[in-house]
């Protein structure tokens, strides 16, 4: 895929991260909870992954924050080093990890969903 | 006919270890604010990739049941674990006002005008605009470090 086209991705997960981080964050600290404790019991955890909506915004969050991360750490390591084959081992690395982040969060998503 | 100013030496390879060449880089002189800022903004969204990697596999204990939620929370409730939240909070908070900050020289006029370098040769682009934003994201992190005391602790 182009460089350019890999920007332009990078900018609307960096929209979506925004919004679904900030309500994320919102929903450990005081929406839908009386504090911080409260969001950290297993009722409340399995609760929010069973909610419809509550588990999609965690799933864009997931793809968008995994996108946004891998993308920033491949292009630190691209200007690290030049070459083909560096180019290609960062690349290499960094979709692999990309597979395995988002490969167990949604296995997490959709087994807790479908009931624990 | 005027000749090209061309440069015969070969372009130097930037020497150094991955210290020198991603943070030193940072206090050389001509030192700013907006280096700072991107050395910062490295490291908190290295910082938070690793937390990302870490929160994926400690979240994913809820299909194992409630004895592995609450023998892996047991284990994170401790002042370590919130100092290491806390600096979460405060990382994602500076990374998303400066990343905004960075979007928007790359997207809008805020990249300033192209001009003639006349002296003292001032930066167009490292104009008072994206400077306001920067100042905002510092600020913002510094709230975000109280409220997240206030929550974390409840003080």
């Amino acid at each position: 895929m182009r460089e350019s086209t890999l920007q332009l991705v990078n900018y609307v997960m960096i929209l979506a991260l925004l919004v679904t981080l900030a309500l994320h964050l919102a929903m450990q600290a005081f929406l839908g909870v009386s504090g911080y404790e409260d969001a950290l019991t297993y009722d409340t955890a399995v609760a929010r992954y069973r909610e419809p909506l509550s588990a999609s915004l965690l799933t864009i969050l997931l793809v968008a924050a995994s996108y946004h991360g891998l993308y920033g750490l491949r292009n630190i390591l691209l200007e690290m080093r030049s070459g083909v084959g560096w180019s290609r081992l960062v690349t290499g690395v960094t979709l692999g990890l990309g597979a395995v982040m988002l490969g167990w969060g949604i296995r997490t998503i959709v087994v807790a969903f479908a009931g624990v | 006919m005027r000749e090209a100013i061309v440069s015969i030496e070969p372009a130097k390879a930037v020497r150094g270890n991955v210290i020198d060449t991603q943070v030193r880089w940072a206090l050389r002189r001509p030192r700013n604010l907006e280096k700072l800022a991107l050395l910062v903004q490295r490291v908190s969204g290295v910082g938070l990739l690793g937390y990302l990697f870490f929160h994926i596999f400690v979240t994913g204990s809820v299909t194992g049941g409630r004895d592995a939620w609450d023998g892996v929370m047991s284990i994170l409730s401790n002042p370590s674990a919130h100092i290491g939240e806390l600096l979460v909070v405060v990382g994602a908070t500076f990374h998303a006002i400066n990343g905004i900050r960075v979007m928007l020289l790359e997207l809008s006029p805020l990249v300033g005008r192209a001009k003639r370098p006349d002296y003292p040769y001032k930066v167009q682009s490292l104009g008072k605009g994206q400077q306001s934003i920067l100042y905002a994201a510092m600020i913002m992190a510094g709230l975000s470090t109280i409220a997240g005391i206030v929550i974390l602790w409840g003080l």
